[in-house]
């Protein structure tokens, strides 16, 4: 099996596994609880928080924990707006996760939306934000690296014009794909979110950074746990198997991610040399180094996927979430990448079990494949 | 006291001698819908009688019932014994639940009395316990025309009182005309065509074709599960998975592009017969409704049609897409349906499909490859599933 999903989700570290088992079988104690053991649990969690919070150059008290990205994205949006009050204008970059998107979309009404265009690489264009930055702007949420073309986008220089233009405005940062891949500092955000699942950890937990200072009105209201932020019994298994997969990238990061990008460059060179193979996004070594999008012209993406699974090459068109719903890849239209461009694409997400001799087959393969499918299209 | 359901039927009445065998299956219908609620199934004078079912679970018993073939009404009853006293209180009890909801209304009491030795006779009960429904509860008032509430006696080896009825399914019991082979897909249509001839008595068995990697395996489940809700009303059905793509690629490669769609209805209809005589069936069944798409114009109906030689029954012919979503819904094959997982009939469809296609020159077109050696391949890969 080669397995080149991993922006959908990652298999569990061993690592992880193991020490979520362990919080499960003999430290299952509540960290709410009073006696010894309980005492210990928590300072686990609390030195997991410490670890995941320097990632980001946070402080522990800043980091809340949560369900997923999902939650995350969801409880920064709501959470801030509530504890705002008042009405005002929210910016959403357009191509955001719908678990940002969407959550933003049921706001229309009571704000105005506004939403910030892409360039042709699908890249946030910071000249039509920065227009877009006025007074009366209340919220603003822009990834930090796209789950769909892996591409980066200019975090500092966005915070720098919304604090600058819209002084009481908040800027909320989806970090789900870029934690851990891509360099990123809290100093230019005031709400950034983690998604554990997306690094190796189990699925059910992640987190949510909100800057001191930043009004938050919390999520779910219940024991007061998590700084009577967001209440519900403290998910040990989740946060110290995500715990064991920071740990993880932490030790080996720099390496980690020259190894993912070695591996991009490697699969996009590879994909180059096959006849209408068009990447969608940025330039390679420009984009985040684990994501890849290409455009196979002459066969429907879906089709392409199946083939390539019955080869044991697991792979997605647009991203997991939305390969249910029907129709038009909002991603990709916001680029401009439209018609038989967007029917073909592919998406490839590597992580660093990942090999380069998987780069090679699954290109091998793919070329295999098309020769068969292109046989075949639509007419 | 006890808990009855009484069961009406259909058409059987219309039945003469072959009578006992319709309600042979019905009876063994009703006792497969009731596996596991300890009900005891009789037959007595042109109805069925349910005991056993206990109070608690009278409602899923219903609920089953409402799904078998052959019954035309249903009511959860209680029987008493033919004692006046314990009638009239009985009645009190059910009267209280049916007009429980409401400030005012209406009812009206009948009586059927086959037990002649009972010492009033129907006339005489119902104006008696008319009287006894005044006075207990003085919200009501009598109207023989247009009652809200109809209360019924019966007075047979008991007497079972009732004030609801509830609307069977209808049709024929299962199983009492044969068995058919169903062409299904991952529409809208077929699965409501299977209802609708299973509704008339028939088994089924169906042929559903796949066009991996065209087709994704949740388009496989899909189907799986409209075959199993489908199977909540016929019964157990045996479900044929065959792979198609081969023959779909050998079409689009070598046949004329308009004739496509009209060709590989013609093969599918060829593997389905191959599939019903394996079976033992006697049709085939498709969604088919009149000029809906290309393939479904008389014309294409009868190129379709000249492939095979078994009676194709098409329930939907005259059906608006409106009815058939109307009943796609009541089945609860609807929101299976519109799954956006794509079937193999829409895979390579042709920008401008042939509408009025000549069978000759269908006959002609399919000759131009030899598609035996495929068909036989088709049927050898096919997965067999029981659907239950």
């Amino acid at each position: 099996m080669i397995y080149l999903d991993n922006s959908a989700t990652t298999r569990t570290l061993d690592a992880a596994a193991e020490a979520a088992a362990k919080y499960m079988r003999q430290d299952f104690f509540n960290p709410s609880a009073a006696y010894s053991p309980a005492v210990e649990a928590e300072r686990a969690v609390n030195a997991a928080r410490s670890r995941l919070a320097s990632m980001i150059h946070a402080a522990p008290e800043e980091i809340i924990y949560t369900s997923g990205g999902t939650e995350s994205n969801n409880t920064a949006i709501f959470g801030a707006l509530k504890a705002r009050r008042g009405t005002g204008r929210i910016i959403v970059g357009a191509t955001e996760h719908p678990s940002v998107y969407s959550a933003i979309m049921t706001l229309k009404g009571p704000y105005n939306v506004t939403e910030a265009r892409v360039d042709s690489t699908g890249t946030q264009d910071v000249n039509s934000l920065m227009s877009a930055l006025s007074n009366d702007v209340a919220f603003v949420s822009i990834m930090h690296v796209n789950n769909e073309t892996g591409a980066i986008n200019d975090i500092p220089s966005i915070y720098k014009a919304v604090k600058q233009r819209a002084p009481g405005a908040i800027m909320h940062v989806d970090g789900v794909q870029g934690f851990l891949k891509v360099p990123f500092d809290a100093r230019y955000c005031d709400m950034y979110s983690i998604s554990g699942h997306k690094f190796h950890a189990p699925k059910g937990v992640g987190a949510l950074y909100i800057k001191r200072g930043v009004r938050f009105a919390g999520g779910q209201i219940g024991g007061g746990q998590e700084r009577n932020l967001r209440s519900g019994t403290t998910n040990t298994p989740g946060i110290m198997g995500m715990e064991a997969a920071i740990e993880y990238y932490q030790a080996n990061l720099d390496e980690i991610r020259r190894k993912l990008m070695q591996m991009k460059l490697r699969l996009a060179k590879n994909l180059s040399f096959i006849r209408d193979a068009y990447i969608n996004g940025p330039e390679p070594s420009l984009g985040a180094p684990h994501i890849l999008n290409v455009s196979f012209l002459g066969v429907r993406g879906e089709v392409l996927l199946h083939a390539l699974e019955e080869k044991g090459i697991y792979v997605s068109t647009g991203s997991a979430c939305s390969a249910h719903k029907k129709g038009k890849n909002r991603i990709l239209n916001a680029m401009g990448v439209v018609g038989n461009r967007q029917e073909g694409a592919i998406r490839f997400s590597i992580c660093p079990f990942n090999t380069e001799d998987e780069m090679d087959i699954t290109a091998d393969v793919i070329e295999e494949q098309l020769a068969f499918l292109r046989r075949f299209k639509r007419r | 006291m006890e808990h009855v359901l009484l069961i009406r039927y259909d058409e059987i009445h219309l039945k003469g001698l072959n009578r006992p065998f319709f309600e042979r299956k019905l009876i063994n219908s009703i006792k497969c819908a009731l596996s596991g609620l300890d009900a005891d199934v009789k037959k007595e004078q042109g109805r069925i009688y349910v005991y056993g079912v206990s109070e608690e679970n009278t409602e899923e018993a219903v609920d089953r019932l409402t799904r078998v073939f052959g019954i035309h009404s249903i009511s959860p009853a209680v029987g008493v014994d033919k004692d006046w006293p314990t009638i009239v209180s009985a009645a009190k009890d059910i009267m209280e639940r049916a007009a429980a909801n409401s400030k005012k209304a209406t009812f009206k009491c009948f009586c059927r009395r086959s037990d002649k030795g009972f010492f009033m006779n129907s006339e005489q009960i119902n104006r008696e316990l008319g009287h006894e429904m005044l006075e207990a509860f003085p919200q009501l008032s009598v109207d023989i025309r247009e009652p809200d509430i109809k209360l019924c006696v019966e007075i047979r080896e008991m007497a079972f009182i009732y004030a609801e009825e509830i609307m069977g399914a209808g049709g024929m019991p299962t199983g009492t005309a044969g068995l058919a082979t169903l062409l299904i897909s991952g529409g809208i249509d077929s699965p409501v065509a299977g209802y609708m001839m299973a509704r008339r008595g028939l088994e089924l068995t169906a042929v559903h074709f796949y066009s991996y990697p065209y087709t994704s395996e949740r388009a496989r489940d899909k189907v799986v599960e409209l075959a199993r809700i489908v199977s909540k009303y016929a019964g157990h059905i045996k479900l044929h998975l065959v792979p198609f793509t081969e023959i779909q690629l050998a079409i689009y490669e070598k046949c004329p592009p308009k004739e496509t769609t009209v060709l590989m209805r013609r093969l599918m209809m060829k593997i389905a017969e191959k599939w019903a005589e394996k079976d033992g069936s006697r049709a085939l069944i498709t969604g088919e409704a009149l000029g809906q798409v290309a393939s479904q114009t008389l014309e294409s109906l009868c190129v379709t049609n000249d492939a095979v030689s078994m009676p194709v029954f098409r329930p939907l012919i005259g059906f608006d897409k409106n009815d058939i979503v109307a009943i796609a819904k009541k089945i609860n094959t609807f929101e299976t349906s519109i799954l956006p997982y794509e079937d193999c009939c829409t895979v390579f469809v042709p920008q401008h499909p042939v509408t009025k296609p000549e069978l000759a020159k269908l006959r002609e077109s399919e000759a131009m490859v030899d598609f035996s050696e495929m068909i036989e391949k088709a049927m050898e890969d096919t997965e067999t599933l029981d659907i239950a």
